[in-house]
């Protein structure tokens, strides 16, 4: 497969913190990278780290397939980024701020009037920046990152600050952008709920970790409801029904049926019921994502 | 208001403040201990050291520095929001001007007494034995503590109104350096605010008032400097957006 | 790369009073001496044979120390430019090296400071000829006096704008920067290896040039150690 990033044992210290640690990263192609953590996890130290702002205590990183050590410019000739709060020049307008970056980029101008209407700025493009509301700022911070038409559009928070009609914006401009301009994009955020709705590959990080790296299917499929059942003997009732050939798993003296057709799961109580087991109890467990994820970190931590 | 000084001085404890004390007494021992000075009249040694010490520590280094202190004990509510923190406790704006006032003049007095610590340590290096001219050291020290009163309001009226510390200093030097000629006029020098400092601490001075410049010179000229530049700052800051 | 990250500069530095200090600076220095002159023109007069020559004089005294009160003011103002809303993050994750970012910044100021010392030799030569010094104008002192300083003075700028870029809060720089100031002011009694004491053109030699060829030297050295600690810095 075809990683646009891939970081290998990507660690960094500041003395004895360690933000960083031993962290495995993969983006494939054209896909909207959700790079998921609690606050402090080491999200935006990695970003940091991709994009040649901060120097790996030890790891080596590699986008479009080259060293970022070795071409960190010619690299960043094809990444957008918006780091955590935005960076402006208070001094001045939203289109001067813009052109102090195209004149660094050498793209057209007519690119700074396109990036400011995708992020609907072109009204007060005039406009001195120092009196934008925040999520001004914010959506200036998108367009800039935007503006030499990257192939990988690193977004740190990238929702910060917006209001609700704001992040609905920007979330369907993020869905857009890999189909109509192949893009692949890394976007962080400490909201799943957030990351659901717009990733197709997540990559969970606690504590300088990547305890989870997968698509969000193999994610959604972790949280879909279970199956318990509550046995006489519990134990000898999983080994029966291992025995049949159904899948099943054993934990807290339950039995938990992965599969959940109602065919499946009358089929699980017919053979159970025939093999002379009491059930006590057939119960639907529920599990959203959020405690997925946050069974997810706080193992990290324990760990 | 003892809080607020409390918590001003809390807050002004880890900007590097130490660094910028401890520069003044440095200034202090580089120029007694690189001057050369001697006449062959017979006056107290350390008058001579006073002197040349004197000279550059009053004219410039002190002006200067006050403009530092000013926009460090505002650089902090500058970045991230700090001056809509502060004043959304319940404190009043004039409160806190004053806090912050009181604070920068006491770590002036400190600078000034550090300063009196670097003469008398120039002094034992080189081995001066005449009596130590106490009572005019002690003029020259305060006085010059008291010509910074205004400098420091005016200081601190720009530190809050720039949130650069760029922007501050340029108007600082751009007042403090005509007084290198200012001291050289008669006519002029005593009515200018920034070279009152020099003035102060300059020990050739009269010596029969409480300071080496007359108590109307030093009401006027510097009471004046100071009412004008502490109500422009106050007021100011009473009226700023934040 | 570095003809693309100038002209980005150029533009940030629109309306944040560099030009104008740049104005200002060389203004100031002249404008004293119409104060000097203006008061006492006559005793002024009395005390040499070459009017140009102690006008020339005059004017210099103040030039080292505008200029490296510039410097202080420049390098800072360019520093808290981009620390203000923290964009060197967003500078340097553009395809630039760093090297470069540091050098277009040095340039920048290494330019406006030179523009003031051809606006100083306009301002000096102007006022010259308004006091009426004379016909023999010794335009090689007025050059030298000009720009010998502005030479001299390169090893300060290097020096200030490393720690102004490094340092996140602007006091170190400028106390640092008033230390300077009072260097160059006692300059007569600095050793000659002192950099403050360059932009006087004094040595054990009189020989002006030696400072500025020193300057030359000693100012590349110290920027190329600056750009190097600013690269091998993680930006924050």
């Amino acid at each position: 497969m075809e990683y646009v990033v891939k970081t290998k044992g990507l660690t960094k210290n500041f003395g004895k913190e360690k933000p960083v640690t031993g962290l495995d990263m993969k983006i494939p192609k054209g896909e909207v990278y959700g790079f998921l953590g609690p606050n402090g996890a080491g999200k935006t130290t990695t970003i940091r780290m991709l994009l040649g702002l901060m120097k790996p205590t030890t790891g080596t990183i590699h986008i479009f397939q080259k060293d970022l050590r070795k071409e960190r410019v010619n690299i960043l000739k094809r990444v957008g980024s918006l780091v955590e709060n935005p960076s402006y020049y208070p001094h001045l307008t939203a289109y001067e701020n813009l052109e102090a970056l195209r004149k660094i980029l050498g793209v057209p101008k007519k690119k700074i009037y396109e990036v400011l209407e995708i992020v609907r700025l072109s009204d007060v493009a005039n406009k001195k920046v120092k009196g934008f509301s925040l999520g001004m700022k914010q959506r200036l911070g998108i367009a800039a990152s935007l503006l030499n038409n990257p192939e990988l559009l690193i977004l740190d928070e990238p929702t910060n600050g917006l209001d609700p009609s704001g992040i609905i914006e920007i979330r369907q401009l993020i869905k857009r952008l890999p189909a109509e301009y192949g893009m692949t994009i890394l976007i962080s955020s400490h909201l799943l709920s957030e990351i659901d709705q717009m990733a197709t590959t997540v990559g969970i990080v606690t504590n300088g970790k990547m305890i989870f790296q997968d698509s969000i299917e193999v994610m959604r499929m972790l949280s879909q409801q279970k199956i318990s059942l509550k046995v006489n003997n519990s134990e000898q009732a999983w080994r029966s029904l291992l025995a049949k050939g159904i899948k099943a798993d054993y934990k807290d003296d339950t039995v938990l049926l992965s599969e959940h057709s109602n065919k499946k799961i009358a089929e699980a109580v017919r053979t159970l019921v025939q093999d002379g087991f009491s059930i006590y109890r057939v119960e639907e467990e529920k599990r959203s994502l959020e405690d997925i994820f946050l069974q997810m970190t706080r193992g990290g931590k324990e760990g | 208001m003892l809080s607020i000084l409390q918590a001003e001085w809390y807050k002004l404890r880890k900007s590097k403040i130490l660094f910028i004390i401890f520069v003044g007494p440095l200034i202090g021992l580089f120029l007694g201990l690189t001057s050369n000075l001697s006449i062959d009249v017979a006056i107290n040694e350390w008058y001579l050291s006073l002197f040349s010490m004197n000279l550059t520590y009053a004219l410039l280094f002190l002006p200067l520095i006050t403009g530092i202190l000013a926009s460090i004990i505002c650089r902090y509510e500058h970045q991230a929001g700090g001056w809509k923190q502060l004043l959304a406790l319940p404190v009043t704006r004039g409160k806190v001007f004053i806090a912050k006032y009181v604070i920068l003049m006491l770590i002036v007095l400190a600078i000034q007494l550090l300063y009196l610590g670097a003469v008398y340590v120039v002094g034992m290096i080189k081995g001066i034995t005449d009596p130590f001219p106490l009572e005019i050291v002690w003029k020259s020290i305060f006085g010059g503590w008291v010509a910074t009163f205004p400098l420091v309001a005016l200081q601190l009226w720009m530190s809050i109104l720039f949130k650069s510390f760029a922007a501050p200093f340029t108007v600082n030097v751009i007042f403090t350096l005509p007084s290198i000629l200012a001291v050289n006029s008669e006519r002029f020098g005593p009515y200018y605010p920034w070279a009152q400092p020099f003035s102060m601490m300059y020990i050739g001075g009269n010596t029969d008032d409480i300071f080496f410049v007359p108590w109307d010179q030093l009401l006027t000229v510097v009471g004046g400097s100071f009412v004008l530049f502490f109500l422009g700052g106050y007021l100011y800051f009473q009226r700023k957006s934040v | 790369m570095i003809k693309k990250l100038l002209s980005s500069d150029f533009l940030k530095i629109k309306r944040k009073g560099f030009w104008f200090l740049t104005f200002l600076g060389p203004f100031g220095v002249v404008a004293l001496q119409m104060v000097n002159y203006g008061v006492r023109k006559d005793y002024l007069l009395q005390q040499s044979d070459n009017d140009w020559d102690y006008y020339l004089l005059n004017v210099s005294t103040f030039t080292p120390l505008a200029l490296v009160l510039g410097i202080v003011i420049l390098t800072s103002f360019m520093a808290s430019l981009e620390n203000e809303t923290n964009a060197w993050k967003q500078l340097i994750s553009l395809p630039v090296s760093k090297m470069s970012v540091y050098l277009s910044k040095f340039t920048v100021l290494a330019f406006l400071l030179l523009i003031s010392s051809f606006i100083l030799m306009l301002f000096t030569l102007a006022y010259g000829v308004f006091l009426d010094l004379g016909e023999e104008i010794s335009y090689f002192e007025l050059f030298k006096f000009s720009f010998y300083p502005y030479f001299a003075g390169l090893p300060i700028l290097a020096l200030q704008l490393w720690i102004a870029t490094v340092s996140q809060n602007q006091g170190i720089p400028i106390t640092i920067g008033i230390l300077g100031v009072i260097f160059t002011y006692s300059a007569f009694i600095l050793p000659d290896w002192m950099i403050w004491k360059w932009p006087s053109l004094i040595n054990e030699w009189n020989e002006p040039i030696i400072n500025v060829l020193l300057g030359i030297g000693v100012g590349c050295l110290l920027y190329i150690v600056g750009m190097f600690d600013f690269t091998r810095r993680d930006v924050k």
